[in-house]
């Protein structure tokens, strides 16, 4: 089974530690002991998996702290990316 | 002193004591690198700090410079300098040549307009050099306290692992050295974009902590009139292709993860480039992210030692100033394992922070002592760049 990290308590966002396919179950460490879930694509070690679904315009939440926002609905288990996170710093032409 | 509380140093004159014991050559202009360049090549001992500023500069421009080069020339790890000059320059040699004395440095210099040619001016720069070369090799290491210690802290390539294993373990260490007394000083105010808040909160006064919302927000708004153009649209990105490809989406999650390197303590200063902290502690030196003018910078506020944190693998080093490469992703540790120091890879598969933390620290204060750093052995030297404006 896949591995994922929880770095905060805050966090709404894991860091996946394998190259997870679509419909992997995925074992994240937390504050709270392991939770999984469901792969909704694949995801590459090191990028973030949803672990709750996100409605748009929402704060990503890493390191306990905003990294951007849901550019749309974001379900459990998706990959968070450049493709559906908007940050308005430091991104003048592509936010 | 207990043993993992000392390191093997170089006494100075002032200041900190040195962790390598090199004679620096250092060009005033470009126009005096390749005098300076064959002055190192015939003395053993030597590194010529070539570069391509010195003229026809102005303003702050200008003044970076001579705070860039007078800062190198002032570094704990440099025995002294000999300054080479063409003589009709803007940053004036003898300039350059007082501002490295004023911290306590043997300075020789010479100019190659007066000396009369190449040839002439080369035999100068040897036979000086020669000299301070042989006073240089006569030092003997002694051990020193940590509060002895300048370290700086760097970043570049980051990954998603970055932020949760190499960061966190530098951050330990650099609190852990705080605590001991000593001094650690992070930069690339570019990339602390996002994590304002969080630092200003952590500064030892209302004025430090307004300081540094200042700095950060200066560099923001800098950047932003760099990309204002509709032309410059493409090229506004403040992470690389790298950083995203490993994971890292926005700015505001670079700069969290950057930050772990800082460790958790007070902040009791922000610095100028080619500024030297005036006591211990953890400091923000105000320069650009880029690996070469940050870790100049460094450098030039005087780290005698860098740890920098890599998550896609990096090579390069600084001439005369260790560059100690962690990563925290094993398989970029395998892969490159020849350009890294240190695996913190075990983090993420989960050791603990402290744990891995103590064992860098150690590696650390080994290099501090003298076990060279990977860089140092592959003769990586092409992070020296002065920052310009």
């Amino acid at each position: 089974m896949a591995k994922a990290l929880k770095i905060d308590s805050r966090d709404n966002c894991a860091v996946v530690l394998d190259d997870v396919r679509q419909g992997d179950r995925v074992e994240v460490r937390t504050e709270a002991g392991i939770v999984s879930l469901n792969a909704g694509s694949a995801i590459a070690f090191g990028h973030k998996i949803a672990l709750a679904a996100l409605a748009a315009d929402q704060p990503i939440i890493k390191y306990g702290a905003e990294i951007g926002r849901a550019s749309a609905a974001i379900p459990a288990g998706a990959w968070i990316h450049l493709h559906n996170v908007t940050c308005r710093r430091g991104r003048e032409g592509r936010g | 002193m207990a043993a993992g509380e000392i390191f093997q140093g170089y006494r100075r004159e002032r200041g900190l004591p040195g962790v390598r014991n090199v004679v620096a050559i250092i060009p005033s202009v470009f126009c005096a690198n390749t005098v300076a360049r064959r002055i190192a090549d015939q003395v053993a001992g030597t590194i010529a700090f070539c570069h391509p500023v010195g003229c026809s500069q102005v303003g702050l421009d200008l003044e970076l410079t001579a705070r860039g080069l007078k800062g190198l020339g002032a570094n704990p790890n440099l025995y002294g300098t000999v300054v080479v000059g063409l003589g009709c320059e803007r940053l004036r040699p003898r300039e350059l040549a007082e501002g490295i004395a004023a911290a306590g440095k043997p300075v020789e210099m010479v100019v190659i307009q007066e000396e009369g040619d190449t040839l002439r001016a080369i035999e100068k720069g040897v036979a000086l050099a020669g000299r301070m070369a042989e006073e240089a090799g006569r030092q003997q290491r002694e051990p020193f306290p940590l509060s002895e210690l300048a370290l700086g802290l760097k970043c570049g390539g980051t990954d998603a692992t970055s932020g949760i294993a190499a960061n966190p373990a530098l951050g330990w260490v650099s609190d852990r050295l705080v605590a001991a007394g000593g001094t650690a000083i992070f930069t690339e105010v570019t990339e602390l974009i996002g994590a304002e808040q969080i630092l200003a909160g952590r500064g030892t006064s209302p004025q430090v902590s307004g300081e540094i919302l200042t700095t950060i927000g200066a560099m923001e708004q800098r950047l932003a009139a760099a990309t204002a153009g509709a032309e410059f649209k493409h090229r506004s990105a403040l992470i690389s292709p790298g950083n995203e490809d490993g994971g890292v989406t926005t700015v505001a999650e670079k700069a969290l993860g950057g930050i772990t390197k800082a460790g958790t303590g007070p902040i009791s200063g922000v610095l100028g480039y080619g500024q030297y902290p005036a006591g211990s502690g953890l400091y923000l030196l105000d320069c650009v992210g880029h690996d070469g003018e940050a870790v100049t910078g460094l450098v030039a506020s005087g780290c005698q030692l860098v740890v920098f944190t890599t998550g896609r693998g990096t090579p390069t080093g600084f001439p005369g100033v260790p560059v100690i490469k962690i990563t925290g992703n094993s398989a970029t540790f395998t892969r490159m394992r020849f350009n890294l120091d240190f695996d913190a890879g075990p983090i993420v598969a989960g050791a603990s922070i402290a744990e891995m933390g103590a064992v860098l620290f150690a590696k650390v204060l080994s290099v501090a002592s003298g076990e060279p750093a990977r860089a140092e052995l592959l003769g990586h030297d092409e992070l020296f760049c002065i920052t310009r404006i």
